[in-house]
């Protein structure tokens, strides 16, 4: 089945990027990658009258460190991204996470900035993201500015974007020194499936053994990708035994707000919060986790 | 919309509507029907073609984002009349039943030997996690994929 017919604006500059976003006759759409845009045209659960595709405009794609700050350009591939040697030696958190959305012809197209901007609840990035406190850049008709990605996720599909803005970058801050980080989805179907949970964790220690951050991101655990600020207090300052862990993965599970749908119910989803939070904690701890999917 | 790109190895040029994906331009446009069209949602994989070397789901990318890239479907595998070491152990092993989903796996198991010719079976796996196949329960294709990994023999 086609898809229904609609103009496409292919701008080769950022002004002329905004500058058609600008324009008030007939709804437009952003295309980066069209992942998810697309199957939402082929429903018909957009009807866009125009869209603005990202595709020409090549300094979005970028993918650099400065002084120690990783920056994504918002057209960035997942498979770039995944690749990118800065991207696993210094936040192998991300390349675990991308790595695990979907299947690779899906993250040859699929973009960082259109993953956020889909602002699924089940997005694999999102709880990295959220972990390693990514700042997210903004141009709009007001100029530049920037957005903590834990101010992003305002709602069901919704973002922090006002009409006429787009997203230029993500920027990641330097991953805290002998930080443990890990990922893990779980998918009760199939490995490629969106995940029904996502719990993303970073850790660090002090010279005691005690946590001196910890940060927990969920992904399928309420209407938007969220921080577990809950199960991070239970974590800060004590030891991650067996006992806390156990604690903050009960403290998770309470303060997450999930959504029934048809891969699974709210019950189901908090429960394997409760599960999955413990199990990746242990890992981390244990020096057992392993950024691989399971075999099964 | 004038698109020109490299197809199969040739120069191409192509006419396409702006909302065109490419399986549309594959298929309609060009009249080269091996790749396949399955879900139109990007769950089945069967409509995977090599962008640049990389797998991509033609009937998720517009026909406007291939300007300028060099696309491989399945009929450009084989060279000078040759099958690829892929379509021969296919069809040794018995990794092809109906074949709707063989194009794709191909692709995406093409893809995946040209990044890494010797990967392990679980590799092998999770290159084609996204192409579905109701035949064969994939043991053969994995089977197959291994056998003509060059860095393997
Ligand atoms: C079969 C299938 C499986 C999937 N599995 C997963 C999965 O396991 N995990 C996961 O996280 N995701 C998954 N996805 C979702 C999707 O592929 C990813 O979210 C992808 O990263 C989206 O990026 P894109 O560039 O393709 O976005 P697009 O489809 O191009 O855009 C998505 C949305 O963001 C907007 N947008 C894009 N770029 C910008 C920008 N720079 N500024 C402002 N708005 C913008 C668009 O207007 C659109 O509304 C899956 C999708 C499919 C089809
Ligand atoms: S037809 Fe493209 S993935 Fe199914
Ligand atoms: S051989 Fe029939 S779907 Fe794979």
């Amino acid at each position: 089945m086609r898809l229904r017919p609609f103009e496409l604006v292919e701008p080769e500059t950022l002004a002329d990027a905004l500058a058609a976003l600008a324009r008030l006759d007939g709804e437009a759409r952003l295309i980066a990658g069209g992942t998810a845009l697309v199957p939402m045209l082929r429903l018909g659960l957009v009807k866009p009258e125009r869209l603005i595709s990202l595709h020409r405009l090549p300094a979005l794609a970028e993918i650099r460190t400065d002084d120690g700050t990783l920056r994504l350009g918002a057209i960035a591939t997942l498979a770039d991204i995944e690749r990118a040697r800065a991207v696993r030696e210094g936040w192998p958190l991300l390349a675990e996470a991308v790595h695990r959305v979907a299947s690779p012809a899906i993250r040859t197209s699929g973009t960082i900035g259109g993953n956020l901007c889909y602002a699924e609840a089940a997005s694999d990035p999102a709880p990295a993201l959220l972990c390693l406190e990514a700042e997210v850049r903004v141009a709009g008709p007001a100029g530049e500015r920037s957005v903590p990605v834990t101010g992003f996720f305002r709602g069901f599909y919704e973002t922090a974007l006002e009409p006429g803005e787009l997203v230029t970058a993500v920027r990641i801050p330097a991953v805290p020194a002998g930080a443990l980080s890990g990922y893990v989805k779980f998918t009760p179907r199939s490995a490629e499936d969106k995940p029904l949970v996502g719990v993303a964790a970073l850790i660090t220690l002090d010279t005691a053994g005690r946590c001196a951050e910890a940060r927990i991101g969920l992904a399928g655990a309420a209407p938007t990708p969220i921080r577990a600020h809950r199960a991070e207090m239970v974590l800060r300052g004590e030891a991650p035994s067996d006992t806390t862990v156990r604690a903050a993965a009960e403290a998770a599970a309470r303060e997450a707000e999930p959504l029934s749908d048809l891969m699974g119910s709210a019950d189901y989803r908090r429960e394997m919060i409760r599960v999955w939070v413990r199990r990746l904690l242990v890992a981390m701890r244990d020096g057992t986790h392993r950024a691989e999917p399971n075999q099964d | 919309m004038t698109l020109t790109f490299v197809l199969n190895g040739h120069p191409c040029t192509a006419e396409a509507p702006a909302h065109w994906t490419v399986l549309d331009l594959l298929r309609d446009g060009l009249s080269l029907t091996g790749t396949k069209d399955g879900c139109g949602e990007g769950v089945c994989g069967t409509c995977t073609v090599l962008a640049d070397g990389r797998p991509i789901r033609a009937c998720l990318v517009l026909a406007a984002h291939v300007r300028g890239r060099a696309l491989v479907t399945v009929e450009g595998l084989e060279t000078d009349g040759r099958l690829d070491p892929l379509q021969t152990a296919f069809a040794e092993r018995g990794a092809a039943q109906c074949g709707f989903c063989t194009p794709g796996m191909l692709l995406a198991a093409k893809a995946l030997l040209t990044e890494d010719p010797a990967p392990t079976a679980q590799e092998v796996r999770e290159a084609l996690s996204g192409n579905l196949c109701r035949c064969t329960g994939y043991a053969k294709i994995v089977e197959a994929v291994l056998a003509a990994a060059p860095g393997r023999s």
